[in-house]
């Protein structure tokens, strides 16, 4: 069919995509550690009809040539590791990341993942988990009796146990960084994990290189701009109306040319 | 039959052609730093026995709009929009320097620059690469500089500058891929005046109630060749009746 459609319709694809991640982020306004991602656009191929610059005779050139774009399509989905407000909980096993760096977890398959999201909660067995119940790695075992949690901005985790006067240290949480966050591959749950793309993980001492420090009894908010996002919706939506417009205008076209001739 | 049919017919085939063009600008509504393209319709005499009435119509690429898109801003430190004339280098997939306005940048996983399609972006010396660093700020003529991993703000460091040009806009031409290049073949040299700014990017510079407006033009324009395209058969139709009787 013509191309003059299939460029209208290639907006409308790529308008939609857009529309599918502005509602995933404002689906996570409220989700721990969420950083928000936006769609990367770029226009198709353009196919060359007539060359420029192509002799018209044996002394004269054609000034002026035609290209027909062909529409554009999404390349990517970026996130945006910008820092999200902190909010004070109160509780002790709630940690964020101040700065760059990840929280390593453990996944259910043996694989590493990394995570913003430091909402813990100890298991049974008093190691130190998820929200969904993952280990934190390195991992860190709370002891029975244990009347407080202490973590410092530099990770390590003390107790204080009943009848002892002095705090006991139980452990360090570390934080991994990524040469390039953007490129880790998100997973759900909150979860990201490493890629080609990203880099290796370097782990490391909470505050030291550059790594981000801990905050305890706080957690991340997701860094979605509700007004930004509403913002985009609008945009979107209009751009997609446009490109349908142009779907039926294109459309009666060749529809006259059905009925006339 | 008349052959003011084929007249019709070129018009026709034409109109649709730049119905595609302005397909493709609103479909690329908001594609970061995307360049309208325009396009005229030019008349080709046809030269021969006979009255000399008869011009084709052709459809044209006659460039690209250089109004200013609006700067959106984002906040993100390696978004840049470039503000007026001028144009970012960044290495087609050709490995031949191509010039863009999109300035979504990133680094990758071994510290090069790229920008949002994946193309590395240019320097003075080839592409640029950036080091591990705790925060990258780009300055408004294009110098990159970085505060090293695990050092302080006193320690920023210069890493390199992106390359920036502003050649005469009748010089360059879009390419299949998008990018633009010189028509001669040869790279721009850098430019000192063009100004980038951090933290925004420009977005496409379709104007899109043109664009509509247009669209109907053309889908009115088209119906009339159809039109006369039907008074040609109708003519011929008379015509045969006439001599049958």
């Amino acid at each position: 069919m013509n191309p003059a459609l299939w460029a209208a319709k290639t907006g409308l694809d790529a308008q939609q995509t857009r529309m599918s991640v502005t509602s995933n982020n404002l689906a996570n306004v409220n989700t721990t550690g969420y950083k928000k991602s936006r769609a990367v656009f770029e226009d198709l191929l353009y196919q060359n009809v007539r060359q420029v610059g192509a002799s018209t005779s044996q002394d004269t050139q054609a000034p002026t040539g035609l290209s027909l774009g062909t529409g554009v399509r999404v390349v990517a989905t970026e996130k945006n590791y910008t820092q999200g407000s902190m909010q004070q909980t109160g509780n002790a096993l709630d940690l964020a990341v101040s700065g760059r760096g990840f929280f390593q977890v453990l996944l259910p398959d043996g694989t590493l993942g990394y995570t913003r999201d430091g909402n813990f909660e100890t298991n049974a067995q008093g190691e130190l988990v998820t929200s969904s119940g993952y280990r934190v790695q390195p991992g860190i075992s709370i002891p029975d009796g244990a009347q407080s949690v202490t973590v410092g901005k530099d990770g390590v985790v003390t107790v204080q146990l009943a009848g002892q006067s002095s705090p006991t240290q139980v452990g360090t949480i570390q934080i991994f960084d990524f040469i390039n966050p953007a490129g880790l591959q998100p997973r759900g749950e909150n979860m990201l994990i490493e890629s080609a793309a990203s880099g290796p993980a370097q782990g490391g001492t909470p505050g030291l290189n550059g790594l981000g420090m801990i905050e305890q009894g706080s957690l991340e908010a997701s860094n979605v701009n509700v007004v930004e996002e509403l913002v985009n919706m609008i945009e979107t939506q209009r751009a997609y109306e446009m490109n349908s417009k142009a779907i039926s205008t294109t459309d009666q076209m060749l529809e006259y040319v059905t009925n006339q001739l | 039959m008349d052959r003011f049919l084929y007249v019709s017919m070129s018009g026709a085939k034409e109109t649709l052609r730049a119905q595609t063009v302005n397909n493709h600008n609103l479909a690329n509504a908001s594609t970061t730093g995307f360049r309208a393209d325009l396009s005229a319709f030019q008349t080709r005499a046809v030269a021969g026995s006979g009255f000399a009435s008869r011009a084709y119509a052709t459809n044209s690429t006659t460039g690209f709009d250089q109004t200013q898109g609006a700067l959106v801003q984002t906040g993100r430190e390696l978004d840049v929009g470039v503000q007026g004339a001028g144009w970012i280098a960044v290495q087609g997939r050709d490995g031949r320097e191509a010039y863009t306005r999109m300035g979504d940048l990133r680094i990758d996983a071994s510290g090069l620059l790229l920008n949002g399609a994946g193309l590395p972006v240019l320097g003075d010396a080839g592409p640029l690469t950036v080091p591990p660093n705790a925060s990258v700020m780009i300055g408004g003529d294009g110098t990159i500089s970085i505060v090293p991993l695990g050092q302080g703000p006193e320690t920023s460091a210069l890493v390199g500058r992106i390359k920036l040009v502003n050649p005469p806009a009748e010089n360059l031409a879009r390419g299949d891929d998008g990018l633009f290049r010189l028509k001669d073949g040869t790279d721009a040299p850098a430019d000192a005046s063009v100004q980038l700014a951090s933290g925004v990017l420009e977005s496409s510079n379709v104007n899109v109630a043109d664009a509509m407006v247009n669209m109907i033009e053309l889908s009115r324009h088209f119906d009339l060749q159809v039109k006369a395209m039907r008074t040609a058969e109708e003519n011929a139709a008379t015509a045969a009746q006439l001599l049958k009787a």
